[in-house]
């Protein structure tokens, strides 16, 4: 049996025991290399799901859609390491309960392999030495260097050139996971402290509230970089971010769900006398 | 007998254009980006791509646009209207569902009020359209009653040739007339092959999506909560869309002096119908996703007798998670009736 149709009767089983109240997996997209987010509450619509190369998306941005998950009872996901890893972040900032979630995991292997990965619960799953050794594509990694390479104000207006085609559609902010705010503060009107101006200097503003925001907290799952569809390179501020972070406090984002978000916490020995 | 453009006559085109004082914009690449865009030479002009991204509906109605300068005094308020700019364009190389988009949101920036900023740019533009000579997975013109060569909105009518060399010429008003005098003598008389225009299969039943939406008693319905379960609500598909037009008006600046602006809103916004006290009558997101479709295929129907959809197919061919109108409109054309 393969992994598709093991996860099919697996989810199918964890809906008719009633264990769960909902899967949230894949299933056909509206052309043949697409793959759509697919909800399962019987199942027969667990038959549906569909596991296979093309199943990229980071499912568990859905896990906190409002109301989901507010009646106690559990919800499945089909998750790859980077779900894992921002279900850890997400745990990590109590925002979600480890039992809230049983987790269907598997891993893409080769760009065209699909393995499944052991284990049910978040604890069953050890993805921290993975997550460090973790390097992004070499193609990333260039032209990051091409920008840290360059002179503060060539930097400058290669984000200009780049943040002036963003549209503050927001699609990178509702397909992050960690962008669960029920309220962001480019949405908080009274007063209107971040401007709604899509021009090049509120594009800045926006890009830059959520760059910081995002800081030492993203999954490096790739769905806003996906997402954005005038084709900003949100991928290399999330790389430049992670790395900063990792240099000032050794810290990489959702190794385990036990970690401290490292800039939501103190330690009293801290050699630093200010604290933002 | 019609007239044909040759393509290596368009730089010639261009700059004689150009010379009687109009810009050209046409689609281009830049920055991992397809838009309108000024262009000096025919080499500029990304004229292969089935669609821009981005529509060309941004170059009447910009993301953001100033409307006033404020300033208030001890006893006065001091303010200036700024307008936009009154240069002449042409727009080389529009598709045609993108050209029925500007005719279809006429009426609505012409309707209570005329729209000076939309107008202004509409007066002063001349559309010069290309019939489409390939489709896409996600097109679907045909669906909503146009077609690859449909001529709505379009001021000149251009048709591709079969070997590449150049277009067959339509004209369609006074404006694309007085255009193509600029050109005249750079054209040639003669009938060529015409490149035949792309199957687009329908994909739904816009009758029948009407008479659904218009049933009172689908506004209730448990469709929508079901069909927009995914939807993660973001302004992807408003935003790039030809037709969409929804604005808000903000002041920026401090409390004595500013700009008040013009800026795109969206349906799928919570913000969007946020009342003062906290309320929002369209708190969830399927109620939000059904006042996109509603509008498009009801209302507005209502308003001002046509749909607001070109059926570009944008709003699925970029949506995050797949979605976009085209499958709730099957789905609706699919209901048990
Ligand atoms: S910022 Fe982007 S890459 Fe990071 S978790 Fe959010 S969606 Fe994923
Ligand atoms: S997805 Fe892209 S265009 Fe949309 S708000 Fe984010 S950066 Fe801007
Ligand atoms: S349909 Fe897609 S593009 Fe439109 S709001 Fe929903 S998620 Fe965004
Ligand atoms: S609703 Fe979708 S298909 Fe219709 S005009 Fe807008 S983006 Fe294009």
């Amino acid at each position: 049996m393969g992994i598709q149709e093991q996860y099919r009767s697996e989810a199918a089983a964890l809906l008719s025991s009633g264990e769960v109240k909902l899967v949230i997996g894949f299933g056909a997209g509206s052309t043949a290399d697409r793959r759509r987010p697919l909800f399962a509450r019987t199942p027969e619509e667990a038959q549906k799901f569909v596991l296979d190369a093309a199943c990229i998306a980071n499912l568990s941005t859905y896990l906190l859609a409002e109301g989901l998950l507010s009646d106690g009872k559990k919800v499945g996901v089909f998750l790859k390491p980077d779900g894992i890893r921002s279900v850890n972040i997400l745990i990590s900032e109590a925002q979600l309960k480890p039992e809230q979630v049983v987790i269907l995991g598997y891993a893409i292997e080769n760009g065209k392999d699909v393995a499944a990965l052991e284990g049910r619960n978040i604890s069953d799953f050890s993805i921290g030495e993975k997550i460090r050794n973790l390097t992004p594509p070499p193609h990333v990694i260039e032209a990051a260097e091409k920008i840290e390479a360059m002179s503060a104000e060539e930097r400058f207006e290669y984000w200009k050139e780049e943040f002036s085609k963003c549209i503050k559609c927001y699609a990178c902010r509702q397909v992050c996971p960690m962008c669960y705010c029920r309220r962001c503060i480019v949405d908080v009107n009274q007063p209107q402290w971040v401007s709604t101006s899509s021009h090049t200097l509120g594009n800045f503003e926006w890009n830059l509230v959520r760059a910081f925001h995002l800081a030492g907290r993203c999954a490096s799952c790739g769905a806003c970089d996906r997402a954005c569809p005038v084709n900003i390179p949100l991928r290399l501020v999330n790389y430049r971010m992670g790395k900063e972070v990792r240099s000032a406090f050794d810290y990489v984002a959702g190794e385990n769900s036990d970690q401290k978000p490292v800039l939501a916490s103190f330690k009293q020995d801290d050699p630093e006398t200010f604290i933002l | 007998m019609t007239r044909i453009l040759l393509r290596n006559k368009l730089d010639d085109c261009i700059a004689a254009w150009r010379s009687a004082g109009f810009s050209v914009l046409a689609p281009v690449k830049r920055h991992e980006m397809s838009s309108f865009g000024e262009v000096q030479k025919s080499s500029d002009m990304a004229l292969d791509l089935v669609l821009t991204e981005r529509t060309i509906k941004d170059q009447f109605f910009p993301q953001t646009e100033p409307l006033i300068k404020y300033k208030i005094g001890k006893h006065q308020i001091d303010s200036e209207t700024m307008t936009p700019p009154e240069q002449k364009r042409v727009f080389f190389g529009v598709r045609p569902c993108d050209a029925s988009g500007l005719a279809i949101d006429d009426p609505l920036f012409g309707w209570d009020y005329k729209d000076d900023y939309w107008f202004r740019r509409r007066d002063n533009s001349v559309i010069v359209t290309i019939a489409c000579a390939q489709a896409d997975d996600f097109c679907m013109c045909t669906s909503v009653k146009l077609s690859p060569d449909s001529a709505k909105g379009a001021d000149v009518l251009l048709r591709p040739l079969l070997e590449g060399s150049g277009w067959q010429i339509e004209v369609l008003s006074e404006r694309g007339k007085a255009l193509l005098e600029i050109v005249s003598s750079l054209l040639l008389e003669g009938n060529g092959h015409t490149f035949p225009l792309p199957q687009v299969a329908e994909k739904f039943d816009v009758e029948k999506v009407m008479e659904w939406l218009a049933d009172p008693a689908s506004f209730e319905s448990q469709f929508w909560k079901d069909i927009a379960l995914r939807c993660v609500g973001c302004g992807s598909c408003t935003f790039l869309c030809p037709t969409c037009h929804c604005f808000d008006i903000q002041d920026e600046g401090d409390t004595y002096q500013g700009i008040r602006r013009k800026n795109w809103d969206s349906c799928s916004f919570a913000n969007f119908t946020m009342h003062t006290s906290g309320h929002n009558p369209r708190n969830t997101q399927s109620t939000r996703w059904r006042q996109r479709i509603m509008h498009k295929f009801n209302y507005y129907q209502g308003k001002f007798g046509v749909n607001s959809c070109t059926g570009c197919g944008r709003c699925t061919r970029q949506c995050p998670v797949d979605m976009g109108i085209t499958e709730t409109l099957q789905a609706i054309t699919n209901l048990p009736r």
